[in-house]
C-alpha cells in the first residue's frame, strides 16, 4: 500500500512495526515512517470482502 | 546451472525506489535460477540470482525499496547494508522514467558515494506514451556514469543496452558542487578522516552531519583515536546550521537535478496531461490556492458533509428511521416487558442506552462522520494534502509550526484524539506543544463540524460568525504560543507526489475502513457515557452538575438545558454537537444562542480521550495547563461573542 499522503511505498512490515498500540482490538492504522500520516488498513472482515471481489 | 560459491561471482546490486521496475530487471537478468532469503539479522527479504554477461558471470542481488541513501526504515536500512558490505561491482540504480526529477536525488547520492554505478532509466514507453522525450545520452553526458533507456517489462527493451553498459563498465567519478557554505563544510568534515571505507568521505561527510547513527558507528570504528577531533567538528557545524541543514541539503541536490535535467525531458505539446501540473501549481500559489481551497472546502465540506450527510441522511436517520419506527417500538417493548422504572430509564429513558447512545451513534454521528471520510478520502487520494502543506507553511511559520503540521491538523477534522497522536511526528517539542493546544481548541471533530455546519446553515449568518471566530482564535492563539513557547523553528520540505484523479477503489476502502474503525471506538463509549448520565440522572449528581453549570450558561446567555450539551461535550465532542443537535430541534435556542453555543461547545475543553492522550503525549504539566487555558478561553470567547451578537444586533 501508499502512504495516502506522501505516497511512498509501505509494507506490510511496517504495518506490524509501526502501529502505536493505540487502538482498542488491535491496531487498524499505520503511520508512515516518512511523513507521520495515519494509513487506514481494512479490517479483517473489509479485508476478505476485498480479497473475494478480487477472486 | 550448477551452484558456484557466492565469493567467485563479481556483484551486481540492483537499487531504486519500490515499484519502478527493480524486480522486473531482476527476472530478465536472472532467469529463473533465483533465491530469496532474510537478509542476516532482519526479516527484510532480499532475492539473489545469476547471471553471464559476456566471460564475467555475475551474482546479482535485488534489494528492497529505498528512496534515499539515509534510510529511515528497516527495508532502507538493509538495503544501504548490503551497498555498504557486498563491495559490488555494478550497482544499478532502476528509476521510472515518468518520474525523474523526484527520483534522481538518489542517483546523484550514490554517485556522491563513490559507487559504481549505472543508471537504468525504465518504463520509458509509458513516459513516451504521456509525450515525454528523454535524451538519454545527454543524461549520460551530464552525469558522466552509463544510462540506460528501456522498458524491460514489455519486450525487454533495453536488456541488450543494459547488459553491455554492466559489461563494459569503467569507473568514473563525477563531483556535483553543492553551494560555497555547505561545500565548506562538507571539506572541513571530509578532510579529517583518515579511515578506509566503501563509501566516499563527500558522502559520508554528509551522512555524518545528518546524524546517520550507523555511520557515525562505523566512522567512529574507522578512524579510532582520531574521532574525537572529527566529531568535535560535525557536532560544531551540526549547532551552526540546526535550523535548515537537512533542508539546504535537500534542495541543493534539488538544485543540481534540474540542472542535470534542463535539456534531458522535453515535453510534446498536446500529448501531457498539462491540466493536472497547471492545477498542481495552482493549488501551491496562495493567489489561486486560497481560492481553490475555499472551493474544497464549500463543496467538500459545506455542501456535502454539512448539506448532505447533517441534513438530508440525518434528516432520514434520525427524523423518520429512529423516532417515527425504531424509538415508538423499542419504547413499546419496554413499556410491555419491563416492569422496573432504573431499567426502561436504562434502555429508554431520557439518557437510554437505545434513546440516546444509540440514536446518538448511528442516526446522527455516523453519517456525518460517514460522509467526511468520504470527503477526506477523496481529497487525500487526489494528492491534494501535500500541497496544502505547502500553501499554508508561511501562515503556520507565523504561528510557530511549518507545513508538517498540516497532517495532524487536518487529521484532527476527523479525530482530535487521533490527531494528537501524531503530533509526535512534528520536528520540535514546541512545534508539538502548540500544535496540540491548537487541536485541543479550535479543531473540531468530523462529527462536531458536520452538526454545526448542518446546524448553522439554517441561519443566515450564522455560519460566518462560526467560521470567523475559529480561525481568529486559531490564528490569535497560535500567534501568541509561537511568542511565549520557547525552542527552535525547523524549516519544512517535502518532495510532492503528483496530482490524480481520485480512485474509486482507494476512496472506499479507506471510508468503509476509516468507518468501521471510528464506530467500533465511538459505540462503546456513546453507550458508556449513557450509563453514566443514566446512573448521574437517579443518582440526583447530573442535576446537580447541571445546577452548577448554569451560572456559567446564563453568562453565556444560554438556557440552562444547554449544561447537559457541554457536560456530554466532555465525554466526547461529537456527543456534546449531537447534545446541540437535540436543543436546536427542541426549539430551545435563538439564532444568537445558537451560534454562542455552536462556538464555545467547538472551543469548550478536549474529550476525555483527547485528554488521555494529550497527558500521554505531552505529560501532566502541559496538558494540565493546556485543559486550564481551553476552558477559560472557550467561555471567555462565548461571553464576548455573545455580547458582541448582542450590542451589535447581528443574528437579531
Amino acid at each position: 500500500m501508499k502512504c495516502s499522503f506522501c505516497k511512498h511505498e509501505l509494507t506490510l512490515d511496517m504495518v506490524r512495526d509501526q502501529g502505536c498500540g493505540g487502538c482498542a482490538g488491535g491496531c487498524r492504522k499505520v503511520h508512515c515512517p516518512y511523513c507521520g500520516q495515519e494509513n487506514p488498513i481494512p479490517g479483517r472482515f473489509l479485508d476478505r470482502l476485498l480479497q473475494r471481489e478480487k477472486k | 546451472m550448477a551452484e558456484q560459491p557466492e565469493q567467485q561471482d563479481k556483484k551486481i546490486i540492483l537499487v531504486g525506489n519500490p515499484n519502478v521496475g527493480k524486480s522486473v530487471v531482476f527476472n530478465v537478468l536472472t532467469g529463473s535460477y533465483t533465491t530469496v532469503s532474510n537478509y542476516p539479522g532482519t526479516s527484510v527479504e532480499v532475492s539473489r540470482g545469476q547471471c553471464q554477461i559476456g566471460s564475467d558471470r555475475f551474482l546479482v542481488l535485488d534489494t528492497p525499496g529505498m528512496y534515499a541513501l539515509l534510510p529511515i526504515t528497516e527495508e532502507e536500512r538493509v538495503a544501504r547494508r548490503i551497498l555498504l558490505e557486498e563491495s559490488p561491482q555494478v550497482v544499478v540504480h532502476v528509476i521510472d522514467a515518468r518520474n525523474l526529477e523526484r527520483m534522481l536525488p538518489m542517483t546523484l547520492q550514490l554517485i556522491e558515494a563513490g559507487l559504481p554505478v549505472v543508471l537504468m532509466v525504465n518504463i520509458m514507453d509509458e513516459a513516451e506514451r504521456l509525450g515525454m522525450q528523454i535524451d538519454i545520452a545527454l543524461l549520460q553526458e551530464k552525469l558522466q556514469i552509463p544510462v540506460v533507456g528501456g522498458a524491460l517489462g514489455r519486450g525487454r527493451r533495453g536488456l541488450w543496452e543494459l547488459r553491455q553498459a554492466i559489461q563494459d563498465y569503467l569507473p568514473r567519478q563525477a563531483t556535483f558542487a553543492y553551494a560555497t557554505d555547505l561545500e565548506k563544510d562538507i571539506q572541513r568534515v571530509s578532510s579529517l578522516m583518515l579511515g578506509d571505507y566503501i563509501l566516499g568521505k563527500r558522502s559520508l561527510s554528509l551522512m555524518l552531519l545528518q546524524r546517520d547513527e550507523e555511520i557515525v558507528e562505523r566512522v567512529r570504528v574507522g578512524e579510532g583515536e582520531n574521532y574525537a577531533a572529527l566529531e568535535q567538528v560535525v557536532n560544531e557545524t551540526i549547532f551552526a546550521r540546526r535550523v535548515d541543514l537537512h533542508l539546504r541539503i535537500n534542495l541543493e541536490r534539488k538544485r543540481i537535478c534540474n540542472g542535470l535535467l534542463t535539456g534531458v525531458i522535453v515535453q510534446q505539446q498536446g500529448m501531457q496531461p498539462a491540466w493536472t501540473e497547471r492545477l498542481s501549481t495552482w493549488t501551491m500559489n496562495p493567489w489561486t490556492g486560497i481560492p481553490l481551497l475555499l472551493v474544497i472546502l464549500y463543496f467538500g465540506l459545506y455542501q456535502f458533509v454539512g448539506g448532505f450527510g447533517a441534513g438530508t441522511i440525518v434528516d432520514i436517520l434520525e427524523g423518520t428511521v429512529f423516532e417515527e419506527y425504531l424509538n415508538p417500538w423499542v419504547i413499546g417493548l419496554s413499556e410491555r416487558y419491563i416492569p422496573w422504572y432504573w431499567l426502561k430509564e436504562l434502555i429508554v429513558g431520557e439518557y437510554g442506552l437505545f434513546t440516546l447512545g444509540v440514536r446518538y451513534a448511528v442516526a446522527i454521528i455516523l453519517p456525518i462522520v460517514g460522509t467526511f471520510f468520504v470527503a477526506f478520502a477523496v481529497i487525500e487520494d487526489s494528492g491534494y494534502f501535500p500541497r496544502l502543506a505547502m500553501l499554508v507553511d508561511r501562515v503556520f511559520k507565523k504561528i510557530g509550526l511549518n507545513g508538517r503540521a498540516v497532517i495532524p491538523m487536518v487529521l484532527g477534522f476527523g479525530c482530535d484524539t487521533m490527531a494528537t497522536v501524531v503530533t509526535r511526528t512534528l520536528e520540535s517539542q514546541r512545534e508539538r506543544i502548540i500544535a496540540t493546544l491548537l487541536l485541543a481548541l479550535a479543531i473540531p471533530c468530523s462529527a462536531q463540524m458536520g452538526v454545526i455546519l448542518g446546524l448553522l446553515s439554517g441561519v443566515p449568518g450564522a455560519l460566518a460568525v462560526w467560521m470567523a471566530s475559529m480561525v481568529g482564535v486559531f490564528l490569535l492563539v497560535g500567534l501568541l504560543a509561537a511568542q511565549v513557547v520557547p525552542g527552535v523553528r525547523p524549516m519544512f520540505y517535502m518532495e510532492i507526489p503528483p496530482l490524480r484523479v481520485p480512485q474509486l477503489q482507494n476512496v472506499l476502502i479507506k471510508t468503509l475502513t476509516r468507518m468501521q474503525w471510528y464506530f467500533m471506538e465511538v459505540f462503546p463509549l456513546f453507550m458508556i457515557a449513557s450509563v453514566i448520565l443514566w446512573a448521574g440522572k437517579l443518582s440526583g449528581a447530573l442535576a446537580w452538575l447541571v445546577q452548577a453549570f448554569n451560572p456559567v450558561m446564563r453568562l453565556l446567555g444560554l438556557p440552562n438545558e444547554a449544561s447537559t450539551a457541554f457536560i456530554f461535550g466532555f465525554f466526547r465532542r461529537d456527543f456534546g454537537a449531537a447534545g446541540l443537535y437535540d436543543l436546536q430541534t427542541e426549539g430551545l435556542l435563538d439564532p444568537v444562542q445558537l451560534t454562542v453555543a455552536a462556538v464555545t461547545l467547538t472551543l469548550f475543553v478536549p474529550c476525555v480521550a483527547q485528554f488521555l492522550v494529550m497527558q500521554k503525549e505531552r505529560g501532566w504539566k502541559t496538558s494540565l495547563q493546556i485543559f486550564l487555558l481551553v476552558t477559560g478561553l472557550a467561555f471567555g470567547v462565548g461571553w464576548a461573542l455573545n455580547r458582541l451578537l448582542l450590542a451589535t444586533g447581528i443574528l437579531a
